[in-house]
């Protein structure tokens, strides 16, 4: 009986799987008929000529009306993102929102550059990625819902991480370049390329609660000539030491905050494609948005190229050919940071190590430190750790310092939030440090050890290597990964 | 403190968070070249760590800290302090 239920059951699943697959492919074959249908119109407006009397197909002037008789863009405007070629690099928490309003708008041709995968991680913000697509290239899993949105634009695919090799030759099929990447290197490598090439650049950034935009080479003069709209480096000439630079993954990101910057940037580029050819750009601006200030937006005044810029001056160095052959090179040029590595192997203890330590229920639980933020140790923390965030241990660090007057009569004083039972120096209770993937806890430990709470090797202060991903992995995996 | 002594300074992305501060008021006036300098003095480690890539502006206009020697702060100026934000 039980063995008849349960293939039911299982033909049950298998028929709805099936219909599923079904349905998507009816509606991949109808997106496909439209589009096949298109570009027979297309083609035959392009040989035929005389039989259409109008530019844009029927379908396009219901789909784009509403823009179309806005003044500033009018049936003009709508020629002129039809005939644009956009490029988008990167196809995440900017590039999505970015890529699906221009893709709306009717740009004619649409490429997205990203190397990457979807992961869970992403779906809160990177809007044109679905559930299911969780495993798949960004760039496809893009372009597979900017298709069903309008057939009408082509989208191109380019499967890889901006490379300088490479850079030069994808810009060179566009008229305009969208930054929609998440780290130094490739903003400056974009810049250069787009000042390079001539291509206008339509920049954004955003991290936790705030972001920023501009429009960068506007207009796009030659290297040397003045009138053309500064670059990234003018604005920024140098990058941020590569240990500050923070992630999205490290510092958080609200997705409305990066969807508003990515909206911004297909607004900018709208603006750009469809301006007037006679007028001249707007003075260069940077805005930037902060969601949790008044005002919301300020908008900076910036200055025109920079006399000494090392891209777009007449005191140029970087070209075509040192990005194309590495020789202007942005890994050096932005710096490195790899792992934490701080600590001697005796100070460090693997979760696994740790477990089997201090597996007995009957013994005192040992003293752990948590130097996660606050916000992340209310997320999920460990019975009896102890929260004392890393940027709270890094702040009495640097005004000890500066005082000096710490160690007038030869004790060091504790900074206040070391915890009684371990400023103690009658416990030899041993201290491990833990965080969240194990660099900040070498940080600590160190600090730790600086302010002599090791009493000179007799207390063991010791960091749990690799965090909590490592724990999840070796002894609990229940953790909440996050 | 008044706005007829004082400055307003907004600090952002990770000014903010190395100051623990989105805003406060310093004392005017204050030539440019040495804003760097009186905010080191407060936070000791940020001008190497945050301030060398930062872009400031005055008013709504972007200033160079090291090349503008001649300009002043002056009371009741609005200053921000504009760190590059690379993630996105």
């Amino acid at each position: 009986m039980n063995g008849v239920e349960q293939t039911c059951a299982s033909l049950r699943t298998q028929i709805a799987a099936t219909e599923a697959k079904l349905a998507d492919l009816k509606r991949e074959l109808e997106i496909a008929e439209q589009a096949a249908a298109s570009h027979k119109q297309n083609a035959a407006d392009a040989e035929g000529g005389s039989e259409r009397r109008w530019p844009l197909l029927d379908e396009e002037y219901r789909r784009y009306g509403r823009q179309m008789i806005v003044p500033q863009l009018g049936i003009q405007g709508q020629l002129k993102l039809r005939s644009a070629k956009v490029l988008i690099v990167g196809a995440g928490g900017l590039g999505c929102p970015a890529a699906l309003y221009l893709a709306g708008a009717g740009v004619g041709t649409l490429g997205l550059v990203d190397g990457d995968a979807v992961e869970s991680s992403n779906l809160h913000r990177q809007v044109l990625h679905r559930t299911r697509n969780i495993g798949k290239l960004k760039v496809d899993s893009a372009i597979e819902y900017l298709k069903e949105l309008n057939p009408h634009s082509k989208y191109i695919a380019h499967r890889e991480h901006l490379a300088p090799e490479a850079a030069p030759e994808i810009f060179s099929n566009y008229d305009l370049i969208l930054d929609c990447t998440d780290n130094p290197a490739t903003r400056y490598l974009i810049s250069d390329t787009a000042v390079l090439l001539g291509k206008p650049l339509v920049s954004a950034s955003a991290l936790r609660t705030e972001g920023q935009l501009m429009v960068l080479n506007n207009p796009p003069r030659p290297a040397g000539d003045k009138t053309g709209g500064p670059c990234y480096r003018c604005v920024f000439p140098k990058p941020p030491p590569a240990n500050t630079v923070t992630s999205c993954a490290d510092g958080g990101i609200v997705g409305p905050v990066v969807g508003t910057m990515g909206v911004l940037q297909a607004l900018e580029a709208i603006k750009v494609i469809t301006a007037d050819e006679t007028t001249t750009p707007p003075p260069p601006s940077l805005h930037i948005f902060s969601a949790y200030s008044t005002p919301l937006f300020r908008t900076i005044k910036l200055r025109s190229r920079r006399p000494n810029c090392a891209v777009c001056s007449a005191e140029a160095s970087v070209t075509v050919d040192t990005v194309r052959s590495g020789s202007t090179d942005y890994i050096f040029f932005c710096g490195t940071t790899g792992p934490e590595n701080l600590l001697s192997p005796e100070e460090r203890i693997t979760p696994l190590e740790y477990r089997t330590r201090h597996h007995d229920k009957e013994e005192k639980e040992p003293t752990i430190i948590d130097v996660r933020e606050k916000v992340q140790y209310d997320i999920c923390s460990l019975e009896n750790s102890i929260n004392i965030p890393i940027s709270t241990i890094l702040a009495s660090a640097s005004s000890s310092m500066s005082n000096g007057d710490s160690l007038a009569d030869g004790v060091p004083a504790l900074p206040s939030w070391v915890p009684p039972d371990v400023a103690s120096s009658q416990s030899t209770d041993p201290v491990y440090v833990v965080c969240r993937l194990g660099n900040d806890s070498q940080v600590a430990v160190k600090k730790l050890k600086e302010l002599g709470l090791d009493q000179g090797g007799k207390r063991v202060v010791a960091d749990i290597r690799g965090g909590f991903r490592a724990w999840k992995e070796q002894v609990d995996p229940e953790w909440p990964e996050y | 403190m008044s706005t007829s002594t004082t400055f307003q300074i907004h600090y952002f992305a990770s000014a903010s968070t190395y100051t623990g501060k989105q805003t406060e008021r310093l004392p005017a006036p204050l030539p440019l070249p040495q804003l760097f300098d009186t905010l080191e003095s407060m936070y000791p480690g940020i001008k190497e760590k945050v301030l060398t890539s930062c872009g400031v502006s005055l008013g709504d206009e972007y200033v160079d800290v090291e090349a503008d020697i001649q300009v002043m702060i002056h009371p009741g100026d609005e200053v921000a302090v504009i760190p590059p934000v690379s993630s996105g």
